[in-house]
Formats: C-alpha cells, sequence, structure tokens
C-alpha cells in the first residue's frame, strides 16, 4: 500500500503526487531569489506495517547537496518493501544550508506550523536567513534528519545547549517540576577580544622589533561565541606570526570545544600549564597551546611561529597575559537583552 | 553498526509479520510527546551537569552493540534501523545519537516486536489491562472480522500468539522483560557511572535513555481514550479502507496528521505526582489513565444506539444509552433529537465536544468525528506532554552533589523524596584514560561525607540506588578533580 500523498506533484497542479517519486527542485535564497549550491537535500521513505496498530517498518534515506545552479533531484524509490499490510507511510524532504533556516516539507520553522508549498516536480524551496532572534535548540529539534544531517548542522549543538541551560531552573532552587522559565532571545552581538593583546605585548614578551599587521584568522567567522586575531608580521614569513583564538561558550559547550581541540590538533600534549586545563600542539613551526577557564567558560588557542617564540615559555607568557585580561571581555548580558534587528550568523 | 545490512533485513522481517500494537503513532505522536516532554524537563541539565556530558540533550552518545549479548544487540539493531531519520531519532552507522534522539527513540522502539502492544494498556475502573471479555457483541465483530480479513486473528496480525488479553501497563512498565522499560532505566544509569570504561558507559547511558523513552511511552498511551477504557476491537480492528488490511485507530490516525512529530503543543508544564505509578493511576484519580478515561469516550466505549419510535422521549433515549455505557464516566449530557438528520455534539462543560450523535429513522446514533478528535487532541495532548515532563524529573529527583576541595572531596545525596530508606553511595575514580574504579562507600545524606581522592584521579562519580518516600530511584553524578 502506498498512502496518497499529502502535498501535489507540481506547485500549479491539484493532482497529488506520487509518494514513491522521483522528486525534483531548486533551493532559493529568499531574499534575494538566487540558487544556493552547496545545500544538503535528504530525502526520506518511511514504511509502517501492520494492521489495526502501526509500526515503523524500515526506511530509506538519500542524500545529496544542490548543485552550482541550486537544483537537486532524488530519484524514485526502486526497492519497496513488500507484505500484505507494508505501507509506505510518508516521504520527508529535509534542506539545510548554513547561514539559511532549515526547511522542512511537512513542517515550517519556527512555528510548525503545516507546510503547505511543497511540490514532487519543480518545488521552490526558499531558504530563510538565520535570524539571531531563532533558537539554535528549537531548530536542532526541527531539523531531525539522519547522520548526514546531523553532521552538517553539528555547529549549532553549542549554542543549542547554551540555549537550555540558560533556560533550566536548578532543580535545589526551583524544585522539580516547575516549569520552564521562557527562553530568553540571543542578540548576536559579535564577540571582540581586541583588548586582550596588544602588538607591544607580543614584542615585550617575544623582543620582537618588527611591524605587525593586525587582522582576524580568515578561517572561521566572528559570532557572538568566537573571535580571533592574527597578528600578521609585516614582511616576514608565517613563522614570524601570532594567532589568539578565544571561545566564549559557557561551561558544559566549553569542556567540550576543548576536548574537540585536544583531539582534532596534531601533536596534543597534556601540560597544565595554563588555566584549569591545557595542552600544546604543534605543526611544522607552530606552537600552539591551548587552555580551558572552566569558571568563564573560556577555551583560548594562542598560537605563535618558531622564529617569533623561540623559546616555549614566551607562548606560556603570552598565554597567561591574555588570561588575565578574560575578565575584561565584554559581559553576557547581550543574551538576556530583547532582540536587536535580525543578524545573519553563521 | 550495520543498520544498512540491518534496516534491509528488518524489513523483510517485519513484512512476514505484520505487527500488531501501539496506540498513539509512534513516528510521530510518539516522538512528538516525548521530544516535547523532554525538552520541558531537567533532563538537559541532568545530562550536563549530573552527567558530565556538557551539550546535553544534544550531547553524541555512543552505543556499542558489542556491549550487549548477542540475541539483545541483534533485536535492539533491527528496531533502531526501522527509525524515519526525518524524525531526527534514528542512529548513525557508527552507534551514535544525541542523547534526545535516544531518548525519542525509545518511545518509538517500544513497541516492537508486535506482540508488546498488547501490554500497553490499562482500565483503571478494573485495574486491569487488555481484555478480550466483550460480550456477544464483541463476539459477533470478532467473527465480522474473522471472515472479514479471511484468516485468524493470530496469523493475519501478528503471527504472535496475541490473544487480545495481554497485561496491564503498570505491570510491563516494572517487568524484567521489558528492555525499555523501569528496570533497564535504573540499570542503564547506575552502569552510566559504575561501568569501567568509557565506552561501556556510554553503551549503558545510550540503554538508560532508550528506556526512558519507553517509560514515557506506556505513561503517553495512558493518555489514549481506547487504551484506558479497553477498547481494541472497536477503534483498532475498524476498516479504513477497501483493503482488509487497511484498520487503525481512525483518532490516533487523525492526531498523527493533524500534529506529526512536530505539531504537538510546544507550552508543556511538566506535572508532579508522588510516585511513578502515580502519574498513570492513583487513588485520587488524578493519574494520567484516571483522567482520561473519565473524561473521553473512546469509538469503542460509546453508548449503544439508542431506539426511537413515537413515543420515545428524550429523556427515555439518555436514559438507555447510559445504561449502555461501559463505564460510568464520562456522563452523558442532555440529548437534542428534535431534528432529524442533523448532527448534535454532547459538549462538557468548557464546551468540549464529547461526542457527535444524530438521529435517523428509528434511532439515534453516537458516534466520534473529527470535531471531536481534534478537542480530544487539543486538551489531550499538552497534559500528556506535561505528565511525560514530570516523570523524567521525577524519574531523576534525586542527584549526589561531588564537591572536590584541595585532595578530598564531600560526597552527598540531595533531592530524594523524604528520607533515604535505602542504598549507599558508591564512589568511583576515574584516571586519565578513563578508567573508572570503585574507590569508597558512604551513607546518603545531605549534609555529605568528606572523602580523600587519591592522587591521579581526573574525575569521581557516584552513584546511589537507593529507596525514597516516592519509591525506588538511582541517583547520579559526576564531577572533575582540580
Amino acid at each position: 500500500m502506498i498512502e496518497a500523498a499529502p502535498f501535489p506533484v507540481r506547485p500549479d497542479s491539484v493532482r497529488p503526487a506520487d509518494l514513491l517519486g522521483p522528486y525534483d527542485g531548486i533551493v532559493l535564497d529568499a531574499d534575494t531569489d538566487r540558487p544556493i549550491a552547496g545545500a544538503t537535500v535528504a530525502a526520506a521513505w518511511a514504511f509502517e506495517s501492520g494492521i489495526g496498530f502501526h509500526a515503523p517498518a524500515g526506511a530509506h534515506e538519500f542524500v545529496t547537496e544542490t548543485g552550482a545552479d541550486g537544483r537537486y533531484v532524488v530519484p524514485k524509490l526502486a526497492d519497496l518493501p513488500g507484505g500484505a499490510s507494508m505501507r509506505v507511510r510518508r516521504f520527508t524532504l529535509i534542506v539545510y544550508h548554513r547561514g539559511h533556516i532549515a526547511w522542512r516539507s511537512d513542517r515550517l520553522f519556527p512555528g510548525r506550523e503545516a507546510r503547505r508549498d511543497f511540490s514532487q516536480r519543480g518545488s521552490r524551496v526558499r531558504l530563510e536567513r538565520w535570524q539571531s532572534a531563532l533558537r539554535h535548540a528549537e531548530h536542532v529539534v526541527f531539523l531531525g534528519g539522519g547522520a548526514r544531517v546531523r553532521t552538517v548542522a553539528a555547529w549549532e549543538l553549542q549554542a543549542a545547549a547554551l540555549e537550555l541551560e540558560g533556560q533550566q531552573v536548578p532543580a535545589a532552587a526551583a524544585g522539580a517540576g516547575e516549569a520552564s522559565a521562557p527562553a530568553a532571545a540571543t542578540t548576536a552581538v559579535p564577540l571582540d577580544i581586541a583588548k586582550l593583546l596588544s602588538d607591544d605585548e607580543i614584542r615585550g614578551v617575544t623582543g620582537y622589533v618588527g611591524k605587525f599587521e593586525d587582522g582576524k584568522l580568515a578561517d572561521l567567522p566572528t559570532t557572538e561565541f568566537y573571535d580571533s586575531r592574527h597578528f600578521k608580521a609585516a614582511g616576514k614569513a608565517e613563522s614570524y606570526d601570532v594567532g589568539l583564538r578565544v571561545w566564549r561558550l559557557g561551561t558544559a559547550a566549553a569542556e567540550v570545544q576543548f576536548r574537540k581541540l585536544m583531539s582534532t590538533l596534531p601533536e596534543a600534549k597534556t601540560t597544565d600549564e595554563v588555566g584549569d586545563a591545557s595542552f600544546r600542539a604543534r605543526s611544522g613551526g607552530i606552537a600552539a597551546l591551548v587552555y580551558l577557564v572552566r569558571e568563564r567558560g573560556v577555551v583560548v588557542s594562542m598560537t605563535c611561529g618558531g622564529s617569533q617564540c623561540t623559546e616555549p615559555g614566551q607562548l606560556v607568557k603570552l598565554a597567561k597575559l591574555v588570561e588575565s585580561r578574560l575578565p575584561e571581555l565584554p559581559p553576557e548580558t547581550s543574551r538576556a537583552e530583547p532582540a536587536a534587528k535580525p543578524e545573519e550568523t553563521p | 553498526m550495520k543498520l544498512t545490512r540491518v534496516a534491509a533485513v528488518a524489513a523483510l522481517g517485519l513484512v512476514a509479520h505484520a505487527s500488531v500494537a501501539r496506540a498513539y503513532d509512534p513516528a510521530t505522536t510518539h516522538a512528538g510527546l516525548t521530544e516535547r516532554a523532554a525538552l520541558a524537563s531537567q533532563l538537559h541539565r541532568v545530562l550536563a551537569r549530573a552527567l558530565s556530558r556538557p551539550l546535553g540533550l544534544f550531547e553524541p552518545v555512543a552505543l556499542s552493540l558489542d556491549d550487549l549479548p548477542r540475541p539483545q544487540a541483534q533485536s535492539l539493531e533491527a528496531r533502531l534501523a526501522a527509525l524515519d531519520p526525518s524524525a531526527g531519532a534514528s542512529v548513525g552507522p557508527d552507534g551514535v545519537a544525541p542523547a534526545l534522539a535516544w531518548v525519542i527513540a525509545g518511545s518509538v522502539i517500544a513497541s516492537t516486536p508486535a506482540e508488546r502492544g498488547q501490554d500497553y494498556f490499562y482500565d483503571p475502573a478494573r485495574g486491569s489491562g487488555l481484555s478480550n471479555s466483550g460480550g456477544v457483541a464483541s463476539l459477533g465483530n470478532t467473527l465480522g472480522l474473522l471472515l472479514d480479513a479471511g484468516g485468524g486473528f493470530r496469523a493475519l496480525f501478528t503471527g504472535t500468539q496475541f490473544n487480545m488479553t495481554g497485561r496491564p501497563s503498570t505491570e510491563w512498565l516494572r517487568s524484567p522483560e521489558n528492555d525499555v522499560g523501569l528496570d533497564a532505566f535504573h540499570a542503564g544509569l547506575e552502569a552510566a557511572i559504575v561501568a569501567d570504561r568509557p565506552q561501556h558507559r556510554a553503551t549503558a547511558l545510550a540503554r538508560a535513555l532508550l528506556a526512558l523513552g519507553g517509560v514515557l511511552t506506556i505513561l503517553e498511551d495512558a493518555g489514549e481514550p481506547a487504551h484506558v477504557r479497553n477498547d481494541f476491537r472497536q477503534t483498532y480492528l475498524t476498516p479504513r479502507g477497501p483493503s482488509p488490511f487497511d484498520r487503525g485507530s481512525p483518532f490516533e490516525r487523525y492526531v498523527s496528521e493533524t500534529y506529526g512529530r512536530m505539531g504537538v503543543p510546544v507550552v508543556v508544564t511538566p506535572v508532579r505526582r508522588p510516585t511513578v505509578t502515580a502519574f498513570i493511576t492513583a487513588a485520587d484519580g488524578q493519574g494520567l489513565a484516571d483522567r482520561t478515561q473519565r473524561r473521553f469516550f473512546s469509538d469503542g466505549s460509546l453508548p449503544d444506539d439508542a431506539v426511537v419510535d413515537r413515543g420515545t422521549t428524550a429523556v427515555e433515549v439518555m436514559q438507555d444509552a447510559r445504561g449502555s455505557l461501559p463505564y460510568a464516566y464520562p456522563r452523558l449530557p442532555r440529548l437534542e433529537l428534535k431534528v432529524m438528520g442533523k448532527k448534535y455534539y454532547a459538549r462538557t462543560k468548557d464546551k468540549r465536544r464529547l461526542l457527535a450523535y444524530v438521529r435517523v429513522p428509528g434511532r439515534v446514533r453516537f458516534f466520534l468525528d473529527e470535531g471531536v478528535y481534534a478537542d480530544t487532541a487539543r486538551t489531550l495532548l499538552p497534559e500528556i506532554a506535561g505528565y511525560g515532563a514530570g516523570l523524567i524529573d521525577h524519574l531523576f529527583r534525586a542527584e549526589i552533589r561531588i564537591d572536590t576541595t584541595g585532595e578530598g572531596a564531600l560526597v552527598s545525596a540531595v533531592g530524594a523524596a523524604g528520607n533515604i530508606r535505602k542504598g549507599e553511595i558508591r564512589v568511583f575514580a576515574e584516571d586519565a584514560s578513563g578508567l573508572r574504579r570503585a574507590l569508597t562507600t558512604v551513607q546518603p545524606g545531605s549534609a555529605g561525607v568528606r572523602i580523600t581522592v587519591p592522587a591521579g584521579t581526573k574525575k569521581l562519580g557516584a552513584v546511589l540506588r537507593g529507596e525514597d518516600d516516592a519509591g525506588d530511584f538511582v541517583a547520579v553524578g559526576e564531577a572533575p578533580v582540580k
């Protein structure tokens, strides 16, 4: 048995779709109407069996990415399960692209109303830009999806956990069974670590006499949780550069980030020189000292080229200097403030 | 886990043995209710603080099937492989899923294999589970269905020994056979602290979360009218289409299609009850099954059609209808019978549509329609999720607090309901490699007991399997050693 599809075959048709597919469409930015390339598209068919009562009896998932033209194609479900009471119960399409609100063929975010604009063929999937007033916790739960979808959305987990953490009333204080307080909106005021370390302070520690061109490390964008500084030695090789990254994530997520860095950075060795826990890592001529400050929920990564930091102790001095300045970071009060104008986050 | 392979195997297996059992649709309604309950509860905080899982509900937790006995691993693998990935409760090929996904997965797989569904009924008026005793009318219905379907129930519905009877769900909740029941939850939570290696502890935690989902499913079914009104035949075996195989509860179908997983109410207020069982049934009548049974009809527990002739009064029709009711509540309010062929609704005092009825030549027919289903779902779903959230908080009511200071630590049990009557706190020391060894045992108390922490200890874990005024509980706590 194949259930009747709750959506039409085409946007301009009233004829019900074939639940088995094939499906195709285009993913667009809702603001610009331009195609979005590289969006993750996950299609899933759910099977059920049973007479009277019905139970999940399997699923088939197909995951792809949109091409440069924003288009996706999901082939027709080829292998139908057999059995007298077996039925193809549902088809769900999930589209995910970082910086945009996740899109599901069955429901809308954040209101969770039923979606009415999905069709089997020629569907126009218009992705709304992410807005800072939205909550990652609700977004991750809304998204659903299998392992592939979870992987591309993994970057949201820390923010999601933080949101839930802020929402919880400690049992000891409020007593179990009380309703949770409503969540505070996030305002996405970017983290700014400019005051944590200066050119002169680096020179004071390493004895370097040249100039630095200050900027940000380009691999990760600044967010409300992360910021970086790149002290690029003017006219010199990379081995004279100094890098600083700071994640302010809250106690729980900072632990995770610290562990993640420790498991991914090359040649990581625990040293416990700075903060509550620290380790050193090395890649080529660049040394890194990463440390965790639990009380502040902060992870700091200090990197220094071998030509700049000629002694291991210099890296520790720089790291400790930054640690002493952490109280100067702007407070996280922005998370409790009402939402400012919508702003895209990565 | 080789879930892809198993998915195919599972599908084939289920084709051969069409499933019976479940109440609210597992993949949508149960998943959604469980998800809402978990988010409204303190579970995130417990995972993040007491179990050192910083991402809480979003923390990836790995279940290694190699840690389980083979038959159990095979059964679990097949059931997990059948889950719809779009619901976010599926497990990756590496056995990893977020903590929240494990809870939702547990609520979905709680009803598999098929024969389990018979144990998800509880009739609080009789204190019994699903019962086959239905009188002549039910026998006629049964025979009709047998003929209709062209075979015997057992072969047709399950391939199992389902005889339309079952244990009360309150019994199944605590049954050792239930691998996602209360025993499994307590055992998994305890092992999540006690097991020596990180992998074993993660597997134990995943199993505890699965069992938590299973426990929630039993509770959620106590909020399904047919499940608390001993109504299997009429509700679940009514044909829905031309195919003899197309049968199911119209109410559950309505809820599944209207709300899906994500449409279940977002605002959930956790309910407090004194014991686990009291969430389902209690003498004060405030268990979910108690409240559901006395406030809602199911398709198979409506008044019988009332005979109407020229001299019949509305009062007589009402008396006849009331006399035919299998349960004292809900009461049938005053009926309006003036207009032949017009559909009326009997409503509660707060205007909720309780049932529909229509006068046709010679009788009055009572039935439930989508208007009644809509009001029923609107009332029941938030309540079910609230009971679910409350149950989670109840199960995690106690916690072991570990305050590390210098070379020692202060260990105390907090949050228990009244006095802790049984059990002792077992404390474990974890080294840099994650290996955990028993360190000491201390008597539970909120004042705390100071212990010495051996050199090289990176983390302390503690567990108390005890009993307080609210019944059995497992309290856990972990803390890094500075």
